[in-house]
């Protein structure tokens, strides 16, 4: 089933620096979609389109359409308050806000207006426990998010995204500021997630994409090259690039 | 003469000459606050605090007229300036991030920093005590809230600019307006900054003389009206100094040791507030 259909999409950095051309594909719901390619391909320009989160900045632009349970989420008047609280997302570095352990994860929940202390506390508990942190964390909720590891604060943010209960994540490069087993964690993590949220994983770790995406989508210069089961695009791709790319020939 | 001789000489006669400048400056100042603990403790009894002043020349009396002035107008600049500075330095940091004509504010803000306060103190006299023929608490409360908002508001928006712009994002990513961002999660990352600049600019009006002089001007007897002039700390050890009798040099020596262990321990806990924010 698709969850997200991208039409036709184009992007322009500062209204003319076009960072993305012409890109469709569809993403399917409770699958781990990979977003692959070298470095300022624009993956990463690709996956903030979900969010819109290039809407903070004034002069970006977007042409096309994507579709997001049937809906045009690039359309004018769209509430991006409500849309964001819908499509998750966890950034490169860890991004704990500077409060405490339980704080970080009231923070969204208030948002949406939840404000019950009981029912507070049992969402704080619940998503942590889905992010795997429970056990590591529960004699700390009142320590500042900044006293855990890296690893730690990585799916501590990944329980703050998860407690809204979002129906879509988006995660850019999450385990590039990240040890081995901090890494290995976060990809069990995303594994495990899917059957409740789908994901879309931008990444330029190759192994990452194969271990954790059922679907990879490989972009090069702004544009979508090839995309399919993660299977095929590893083992047998049709794109001479995209077997020169996962081959290890450039990129 | 050899090169490497010629440099060290230099580098010698270059040592001497700063060491020498630094202790010109140094012993001054040790020289002007030990003045003022040596000839400021024979002054300070309870009742420089707890009596009002005595009749001009007569013995004994205090300073509560001025100790009690001083903290009102201290303390009312602070409600008016903080929170214009504050607002001010988000707006530059925050909504006005990156435009040319928030870098020019902050151009006159640094400017305003350094404005004689004594032109400030002509300007509110000008403003507020010639059309109202009275001098007031309030004119010179507002004198120094003009001189704390520069000093609160750049620091706000250098304090605010050091949060790093991915926090920011991560609380949009997660459906929250800006000014929910900036009130719950940026006000926190950066309140120990904003915090230090707020007792910095206490510090700084505190010790001010010029601009009351033309506000508030002083009062020998104890009033807490701020319609009316009221005695300060500053103008009080301005006009004691001055004047013919022992026992008012005295208790200028006492008020002088007041104010100055005051500013200085505001911009000690200032500075020790910043060590201990950023050393992590």
């Amino acid at each position: 089933m698709t969850e997200i259909e991208v039409k036709s999409l184009d992007f322009y950095y500062n209204g003319d620096a076009r960072a993305l051309q012409n890109i469709s594909l569809p993403i399917y719901k409770n699958k781990v979609t990979a977003l692959i390619g070298p470095s300022g391909c624009g993956k990463t320009t690709l996956l903030r389109c979900f969010n819109r989160m290039h809407d903070l900045y004034p002069k970006h632009r977007y042409e096309g359409e994507i579709h997001f349970q049937e809906k045009n989420i690039l359309a004018n008047g769209v509430d991006l308050i409500n849309l964001r609280s819908r499509i998750g997302m966890v950034f490169q570095k860890p991004t704990p806000f500077p409060m405490s352990v339980a704080e970080n994860i009231a923070y969204g929940l208030r948002l949406k207006g939840i404000r019950n202390k009981s029912e507070l506390i049992g969402r704080i508990e619940e998503a942590l426990k889905h992010a795997a942190l429970w056990t590591e964390v529960r004699d700390k909720m009142n320590e500042s998010a900044y006293e855990l590891s890296g690893g730690q604060q990585q799916r501590l943010v990944i329980a703050r995204a998860l407690a809204v209960e979002p129906e879509v994540l988006l995660f850019d490069e999450p385990t590039s500021a990240l040890d081995p087993i901090s890494t290995a964690k976060i990809e069990e993590l995303v594994v495990s997630l899917k059957k409740d949220v789908t994901i879309i994983i931008v990444t330029h770790n190759m192994q990452q994409a194969a271990r954790v995406s059922d679907m990879t989508g490989f972009l090069y210069m702004g544009e979508l090259i090839e995309y399919g089961t993660t299977e095929k695009i590893f083992t047998n791709p049709d794109n001479k690039q995209t077997d020169d790319y996962i081959t290890g020939r450039f990129g | 003469m050899n090169i490497e001789k010629k440099r060290k000489i230099e580098s010698v006669i270059a040592l001497t000459l700063s060491g020498f400048a630094a202790t010109i400056g140094l012993f001054w100042l040790v020289y002007i606050l030990s003045d003022v603990l040596i000839h400021g403790l024979g002054a300070l009894h309870i009742s420089l605090f707890f009596n009002d002043p005595a009749p001009a020349g007569a013995e004994g009396g205090g300073l509560r007229n001025a100790f009690v002035g001083q903290l009102m107008i201290t303390f009312a600049a602070t409600l008016m300036g903080v929170p214009v500075g504050i607002l001010g330095g988000t707006f530059l940091a925050e909504y006005a991030r990156g435009k040319k004509f928030a870098r020019i504010i902050s151009i006159i803000s640094d400017i305003m920093v350094s404005v004689p306060s004594i032109v400030i103190g002509a300007f509110i006299y000008a403003m507020l005590v010639r059309p109202l023929h009275h001098f007031s608490g309030w004119a010179g409360a507002f004198a120094l809230s003009i001189i704390m908002i520069p000093v609160v508001l750049r620091t706000t928006e250098d304090m605010l600019s050091l949060v790093p712009w991915t926090l920011r994002e991560a609380a949009f990513a997660l459906g929250a307006p800006y000014y929910k961002v900036i009130i719950q999660v940026v006000y926190r990352g950066a309140a120990t900054g904003i915090l230090t600049g707020v007792l910095l600019s206490i510090a700084r009006v505190a010790g001010e003389t010029a601009p009351l002089l033309f506000t508030s001007f002083n009062n020998n007897f104890f009033s807490t009206d701020m319609n009316r002039p009221i005695a300060s700390l500053t103008v009080t050890i301005f006009q004691y100094a001055m004047g013919p009798y022992k026992s008012w040099h005295e208790q200028a020596w006492g008020a002088a040791l007041v104010v100055t262990l005051f500013i200085l321990v505001l911009t000690i806990a200032g500075r020790l507030i910043l060590k201990w924010r950023y050393r992590r």
